[in-house]
């Protein structure tokens, strides 16, 4: 717990019908900890009892080694950004910036990457110093954004926390604006909670992901096993795992288990042992389908691979990818590039063999 | 009350092409307006400058009107101290009962005016619960002194100040507060720094509703204090001893006055903070 520069242990409240629930999560230094999950799960009722709005029934929160549990939100030392970005409409960028900022702050040395605590120099190193007299209203989005992230560092944070600062913005503002915001962050150094709906800032922005629903941590990591390895059906359907197949599980051999879905045998990762027999959710996603045109060649399949034999069921393109359903079955997504596509023979009814390596299949749990 | 020319969208559909429908509308309204703007040009329209200066130096017409103006500016004073509060403490509290205190903060503007003099009257009377001990200890007496014009004043304006200032409260983004809260801006800063500052419109909007409605006040103050005269009072007495032409004189300079004060409220109102708030 001492190694984690904010953690958060086992907290529980009730705020009217909804609770939270025994939630515990830890952030490093210069670590960017996303929460996800659907709205209403109780993301942002954490990130406002870790900045001091809400009084929890039990648990801890600890920052930068102190105990913030009791403190009042304006002695924990925290930075927040809200969607929009929360500038305070009647003070000119200066102003905003400055607000939080006290004598006795001490401004951080030259050699850091971001200067906090320095209100002309976080100007500028936000490209901000020219808008200094302007009234947030006359902002735009990008310019909003790097204000909000000046004012946040101007007081030193010892935390950062974003709730979903992207909800209201054009996809193609989020596009612009993430990068730059993960960057910024990492470059500060500050560890970093940011609370998204959207499965596709925490693939940006994420080292670590804690997928939240009804008010409970479902699922905590590292983001690329959240990613490819999801706990349960719910955490997998909210990373966007196209397949999810329900079948149960039929004893293994080395380091794969043998599955049976729809009278089909797949080969998966291993599974823990004693779910042999159990029922799970085989979770394929849709980039890790091959399709090869034509009848298959051998239909013994060998441990480290499935073939599956099948037909076409429905070709739609996406752009650069196109997404074929093969009945083979079940329903089997596969992404195509578009151009292959073009070449013939993807046509709905055709023959294909889809390959997947085994390495690629995961099993989780119901949901 | 606040009114905002937000969504110009929400015009374009009318403006694209007046239809029938609209025009009969602005038929039908525009006798509204005349029937308010009527009687007013007709009342101007009964002076000259020799007849406004005549009753302009009749003693108890100026004593009068600068008795309204004095305590209708010590009832704005008064409200924007207690109705402030009361308001922040509305639009923050989430507390079943407070629809109640909503709903008692809204009875003066039912209850009929002499009702309220008459009820005042009995509680603020020499011998009653407030008047009794208030006259004891302070020595401040209501029956027929500034005081009493003030109490009757407060009374019948006060939901003004309040709903108006509440609302303002509530409109403010709750986000902002917090974003002050964890930059290190305790309840108190957070309070003068952002949360009046982004209602200052509402208030200042309820203050001049406050002030209209205090100076323009007959029928409670008329029975907690005929003396000293306020200009409403002063205009009935004139229209009773003298007849219209007199009241008519000092009904043309209370309005001007009034109206000034008025405009010079709105102005401040929608000068700075006009677009504070802003939205996106």
């Amino acid at each position: 717990m001492t190694d984690s520069a904010i953690a958060v242990e086992g907290l529980s409240l009730t705020l009217g019908a909804f609770a939270l629930r025994d939630v515990s999560l830890e952030v490093a230094a210069g670590e960017i900890l996303v929460l996800l999950g659907p709205n209403g799960a109780g993301k942002s009722v954490i990130v406002e009892t870790i900045a001091g709005f809400h009084r929890p029934r039990t648990g801890r929160i600890v920052i930068s080694g102190r105990d913030a549990t009791r403190l009042p939100p304006e002695r924990r030392s925290v930075g927040l950004v809200f969607q929009n970005f929360s500038l305070f409409p009647h003070l000119s960028v200066v102003q905003n910036v400055a607000i939080g900022v006290r004598r006795d702050t001490k401004p951080t040395h030259d050699d850091m990457a971001v200067p906090l605590g320095n209100v002309p120099a976080l100007l500028h190193y936000f490209s901000i110093a020219h808008l200094a007299d302007r009234k947030p209203r006359d902002l735009s989005a990008g310019e909003r954004q790097r204000a909000s992230l000046a004012r946040a560092f101007a007081t030193r944070p010892d935390l950062l926390l974003f709730d979903e600062p992207f909800s209201a913005l054009d996809a193609v503002t989020r596009e612009q604006l993430r990068p730059d915001l993960g960057r910024i962050v990492r470059d500060a150094g500050i560890p970093t909670i940011f609370v998204t709906h959207d499965p596709i800032d925490a693939r940006v922005l994420a080292d670590r992901i804690a997928v939240i629903n009804q008010g409970m941590v479902i699922q905590q990591g590292a983001a690329a096993e959240i990613f490819e390895r999801p706990r349960d059906a719910f955490v997998a359907a909210f990373v966007g795992v196209e397949n999810m197949l329900t079948g149960h599980v039929e004893g293994g051999s080395g380091d794969y288990a043998r599955v049976v879905v729809a009278d089909r045998i797949i080969h998966s990762r291993r599974s823990p042992d004693d779910w042999n027999g159990r029922r799970v959710v085989v979770c394929i996603r849709a980039e890790n389908v091959k399709l090869h045109l034509g009848e298959p060649g051998s239909t013994n399949q060998t441990a480290g691979s499935n073939r599956l034999p099948g037909r076409i069921a429905t070709v739609t393109n996406l752009g650069p990818l196109t997404k074929v359903i093969v009945d083979c079955g079940f329903a089997l997504a596969a992404y195509v590039m578009s151009g292959e596509i073009r070449a013939g023979g993807f046509v709905p009814d055709a023959a294909v063999e889809a390959a997947i390596d085994a390495g690629a299949v995961h099993l989780a749990l119901e949901a | 009350m606040v009114v905002r020319n937000g969504d110009p969208t929400r015009f374009s559909l009318a403006s694209y092409r007046p239809d029938a429908l609209l025009l009969l509308f602005w038929l039908i309204g525009s006798l509204l307006v005349g029937f308010i703007l009527l009687p007013l040009i007709g009342l101007g329209m009964t002076q000259t400058g020799a007849s406004l200066a005549h009753v302009a130096r009749m003693a108890e017409v100026r004593q009068a009107i600068g008795l309204s103006v004095e305590a209708s500016l010590i009832t704005v004073a008064i409200a924007a101290l207690v109705g402030v509060p009361l308001a922040y403490g509305l639009a923050y509290t989430l507390w079943p009962g407070k629809g109640i205190v909503g709903v008692i903060i809204d009875l003066p503007i039912v209850v009929p005016h002499t009702v309220s003099g008459i009820a005042l009257l009995i509680v603020f009377g020499r011998e009653g619960i407030l008047g009794a001990p208030v006259g004891a200890i302070l020595g401040l007496k209501f029956w027929g002194t500034l005081a009493g014009i003030v109490a009757a004043m407060l009374f019948v304006s006060a939901p003004y100040a309040v709903n108006a200032a509440r609302i303002g409260f509530e409109a403010i983004d709750p986000r902002l507060q917090k974003v002050a809260r964890t930059l290190g801006l305790g309840p108190w800063r957070t309070f003068f720094e952002i949360t009046l500052p982004l209602a200052r419109r509402e208030i200042v909007i309820g203050l001049t509703l406050t002030f209209a409605r205090s100076i323009s006040e007959f029928g409670a103050v008329v029975i907690i204090a005929y003396y000293p005269m306020t200009a409403p009072v002063e205009i009935y007495n004139l229209f009773l001893r003298f007849g219209l032409n007199d009241a008519a004189g000092a009904s043309v300079l209370l309005l001007i006055v009034a109206l000034t004060l008025f405009v010079l409220f709105r102005w401040l109102a929608y000068d700075t903070g006009s677009r504070a708030r802003g939205g996106r």
